[in-house]
């Protein structure tokens, strides 16, 4: 029923409380980072192939900001850091034998 | 041991009313809403099973049409997988039970629990709404492969979206469990210090929460490509039908696990209780769980070898498969060695663990006849199949939350069911069980395709067999289910602790109170399964 004033910590950690300065900056650096993205695409950087590269870099650089600040990944228990990591490689594994199911085939 | 004194009203006397129940925030009344709700469909569905097993008495059309059979046995299977099994054990007797065991007072997230319930109402009833809408129940199979999904004109759309539905209910159920988990448990109580029913609802929850969504967004892509003939799966508009076949199993193996592991949680839990000695191997059974839901994500191209998946893809399929066999002999080597020397007391919840144990062994290495590359080209899409799974998710999971219902039934209700009654009924299923499906592997072995209604004449006699297994399996079930609900209206009154069990949940009244505990539990000194007075009780 009140479950929630039982949500004590209960993996040792100590509670971080952001400052407005960082979450403000990480906010900036994620529009900078999509009008890089934008610009690439249609202001003619001309990477060529390395343009799929670049949007996917830019991308991951802009998961990884959100998943540690704006979803406190940083300041948390390790174990949570190590769930998110072991996720993304179930992930990649699910690409990896699709693709290679697809290109062996 | 045994605290009797109740100062407060149980659970049940706090409020009454419809309303009490439905809109309830208790994580109890929630768990037995939800058992009314599974045990309803199970019921159903083994109605239609029985149906089917009647048609296959004899070879030719007996009383249903081969269409109709179509749907039957897509409609048993939906609602065998995503009404009764999948939720089954974690939605009834982990939401009653883990918040107890861990010696708090509710789940972290109450109202999410309760909508979770609701949401599993409002799939259950999309998937009832096919047979009354247009064309009738999917004709599919309850694998809704693709492209015959995409253009049969019964009602996929619909079923699908109450799977897609009944998926949310599940991921909100694991979501809800990992947070009470990591969260709220008894001060002292640390991950290696929870009862082994709780490991197996954390590694099951890990499950629910990271695979479902595959399959959700799988569900939706077929929706799409009925409506808008997008071009995913179907190879006429460009789509890959083996695409379906990779996005369906990415789900549906480690679904598996789903059934499995809170079923073998709970084999951990009757079987110390009932050989009053602590587990052999806590560890080892703990971690297994979580190497079992793990491994589990690696092996699902095994569904895969005869569609056109490529070679080499499935022989690393083959060989990842084989792998989590060994966790799973690893839990069983522990239970066998928990009773070995054991003060045995052979009652209703223990034989269903026993049950389990060996009917999950048959379907265990059936399973892995059915992961070895050259063997599974014969074999699948037979009856070898069909006799495999059930094996695994009836004589396993579906035993042994009967098992659980037994175990757990005078802490839930407060009263004992009839013993004499209930080792009648377990006779009764376990003989029934074998009756029906042992018989399936040998007419699987000797090619009897699965999904038709009719046969050859050679394969008359153990089909058969087969249905008069499936007559002495249901009288099984009658008498465990009057059984159950004449302990529950007029048996005797139970005592807080009737098997003389030390994990939390015996520490409490029976039934418990709204908030379980009248007093802080105390922790057994040496571990969960500690039994202070056992023979070889320091292993
Ligand atoms: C009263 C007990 C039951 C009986 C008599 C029964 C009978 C059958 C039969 C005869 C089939 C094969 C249809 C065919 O391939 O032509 C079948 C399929 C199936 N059964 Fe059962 N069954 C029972 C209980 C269960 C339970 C408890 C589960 C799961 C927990 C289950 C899950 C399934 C599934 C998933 C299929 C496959 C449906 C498909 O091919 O799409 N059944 N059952
Ligand atoms: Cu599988």
């Amino acid at each position: 029923m009140n479950g929630k004033e039982k949500i004590t910590e209960n993996t040792s950690t100590h509670e971080h409380i952001s400052s407005y300065a960082e979450h403000f900056g990480t906010w900036v650096a994620l529009i900078l980072l999509t009008l890089m993205t934008v610009f690439i695409s249609t202001f003619g950087a001309d990477l060529r192939t390395l343009t799929v590269a670049t949007a996917l870099l830019i991308a991951t650089v802009k998961a990884l900001a959100v998943a540690l600040y704006f979803m406190h990944l940083k300041y948390d228990a390790k174990i949570y850091r190590a769930w998110m990591i072991i996720v993304m490689a179930l992930f990649v594994f699910f690409l990896f034998m699709v693709t290679l199911d697809y290109i062996t085939r | 041991m045994s605290e009797t004194v109740v100062q407060q009203p149980s659970f049940f006397q706090v409020k009454k009313g419809l309303f009490s129940w439905i809109f309830t925030l208790d994580h109890k009344r929630i768990g037995i809403l939800y058992l009314y709700s599974i045990g309803f469909f199970f019921l159903v569905a083994a109605g239609l099973g029985i149906l089917m097993r009647l048609e296959l008495l004899n070879p030719g059309r007996d009383f249903i049409e081969a269409q109709t059979y179509n749907q039957v046995f897509t409609l048993h299977g939906v609602i065998m997988i995503f009404l009764f099994i999948i939720p089954s054990v974690p939605a009834v007797f982990g939401n009653f039970f883990l918040p107890i065991m861990l010696g708090t007072d509710d789940v972290a997230f109450p109202r999410l629990n309760l909508f979770s319930w609701w949401l599993y109402i409002l799939g259950a009833l999309f998937a009832l709404s096919t047979l009354v809408f247009g064309d009738g129940p999917a004709d599919t199979g309850w694998t809704f492969y693709a492209p015959y999904s995409v253009k049969t004109g019964t009602n996929v759309t619909t079923s699908v979206l109450a799977a897609f539905i009944l998926g949310f209910s599940s991921i909100l159920t694991g979501l809800n469990f990992i947070v009470t988990i990591h969260r709220l448990r008894t001060p002292g109580m640390g991950f290696n210090q929870m009862p082994l029913f709780a490991w197996a609802l954390y590694a099951t929850s890990w499950i629910q929460l990271l695979a479902t969504p595959v399959i959700g967004i799988t569900l939706l892509m077929i929706v799409a490509e009925r409506v808008f003939g997008i071009g995913l799966f179907d190879p006429s508009i460009g789509g890959d039908p083996i695409l379906y076949q990779h996005l369906f199993w990415i789900y549906s193996h480690p679904a598996v696990y789903i059934m499995a592991l809170p079923a073998m949680g709970i084999v951990s839990e009757i079987i110390p209780t009932f050989a009053q000695r602590t587990i052999f191997g806590y560890k080892a059974i703990a971690y297994s769980s979580m190497a079992i839901a793990f491994v589990g994500y690696f092996v699902w191209g095994h569904h895969m070898f005869t569609s056109g998946m490529s070679g080499p893809a499935a022989i690393v399929f083959s060989i990842m498969t084989f792998f989590v066999a060994i966790p799973t002999a690893v839990k069983v080597f522990n239970w066998v060695a928990t009773l070995y020397k054991g003060s045995i007391d052979i009652q209703v919840p223990l034989l269903f663990a026993l049950a389990f144990i060996f009917n999950f062994l048959i379907g265990g290495l059936t399973g892995l006849v059915l992961g070895a590359l050259a063997a599974d080209v014969h074999v699948h899409d037979t009856y070898f199949v069909v006799g495999h799974f059930h094996y695994v998710m009836f004589g396993g999971a579906g035993f042994a939350f009967f098992g659980a219902l037994h175990y757990w039934f005078p802490k839930m209700w407060g009263r004992m069911y009839n013993k004499k009654v209930a080792n009648t009924a377990f006779a009764l299923l376990f003989i029934g069980f074998n009756t029906t499906y042992f018989p399936m592997l040998i007419l699987g072995l000797k090619g009897m395709p699965r999904r038709y209604y009719d046969y050859l004449p050679e394969f008359h006699d153990l089909n058969m067999l087969s249905t008069f297994g499936s007559w002495i399996l249901v009288t099984g079930i009658i008498v465990m289910v009057i059984n159950l609900f004449a302990g529950g209206i007029k048996g005797k009154k139970a005592s807080a602790n009737p098997w003389n069990g030390i994990t939390l949940e015996w520490q409490t009244a029976s039934p418990p109170p709204l908030h379980n505990f009248d007093k802080m539990p105390e922790l057994p000194a040496g571990g969960p399964y500690n039994y202070p007075n056992a023979k070889n009780a320091s292993h």
